[in-house]
């Protein structure tokens, strides 16, 4: 994104005084979002937990099963009974 | 601060999370003031800053001391969360004291008066985003060429460079037409 710049004698305002600061640093907060970020990145993946993995396995293969059933419906349908008395 | 000292520190803290807390607390200032001269929001500062301290804490454990200042990497990271705040916007309009430009105006023998700095807004307005990135940080932010390379992820010679050409650049969009 390009900025478009303005230059005023004030500019966006005065610098935050030293007192300022200190209400906006909260060093607890940003130790409590590291936690969650860490155990966010390290978190194990759904392929390293066998139970996960099983799971995940039996409906993909469920899932499967019931597609290639309806294709085999689909591929074989029911003999039409041949036409009678057709002039 | 002798680099020595904020070495170990800086390795002691990807040791151990909970000694960033003197990081922290030294560079909250700076980076602070270097998000709020481009937001120009003090409370949409507050959550950059918070984050960009949370992304240098995550990325401690692989960042290499190569000798080069730690405060340049921490403004890198708060760089790149800006950028993927403007990405949302339409617009950016970044507000700039007569102060912040006084070194800049020097370059090119401007008076700090509305005229002359109206037609710097409006040339430093035409410049794409990186050139106008290495103007703000070595002039507005009162980097070194070091720094401001380290910032861009160029050499110190590179930055030497652009800047030399960015400020020719800027000279001629401030040229007063025949």
């Amino acid at each position: 994104m390009k900025p478009r710049f303005r230059i005023t004698p004030q500019g966006a305002g005065h610098e935050p005084s030293d007192s300022e600061l200190l209400r906006y640093r909260d060093s607890g907060k940003l130790s409590y979002n590291y936690q969650r970020g860490r155990d966010l990145l390290h978190r194990r993946p759904l392929y390293r937990d066998p139970k996960a993995f099983l799971a995940l396995l039996l409906i993909v293969l469920l899932a499967w099963l019931i597609s290639e059933g309806v294709l085999d419906g689909r591929k074989d349908p029911e003999p039409k009974p041949p036409a009678q008395g057709t002039p | 601060m002798g680099m020595d000292k904020e070495t170990e520190e800086i390795q002691s803290a990807a040791a151990d999370p909970r000694r960033f807390t003197v990081l922290y607390e030294r560079y909250f200032g700076e980076v602070f003031r270097f998000i709020l001269r481009r937001s120009g929001n003090r409370e949409l500062t507050a959550d950059l800053v918070q984050e960009t301290f949370l992304r240098a804490m995550l990325a401690l454990p692989k960042y290499q001391h190569r000798g080069l200042p730690f405060r340049a990497w921490l403004y890198r990271i708060a760089l790149n969360e800006l950028r993927m705040h403007w990405r949302k916007k339409k617009e950016v309009l970044i507000d700039l004291s007569f102060t912040q430009v006084k070194g800049l105006s020097e370059e090119f023998d401007l008076r700090l008066d509305e005229d002359d700095m109206q037609r710097l807004a409006k040339a430093l307005s035409k410049l794409d985003e990186a050139r106008g990135q290495l103007i703000q940080l070595r002039y507005m932010d009162g980097l070194s060429f070091l720094e401001v390379g380290q910032v861009l992820g160029i050499g110190e010679d590179a930055a030497k460079m652009r800047t030399h050409r960015t400020l020719a650049q800027l000279r001629t969009y401030l040229a007063p037409r025949a």
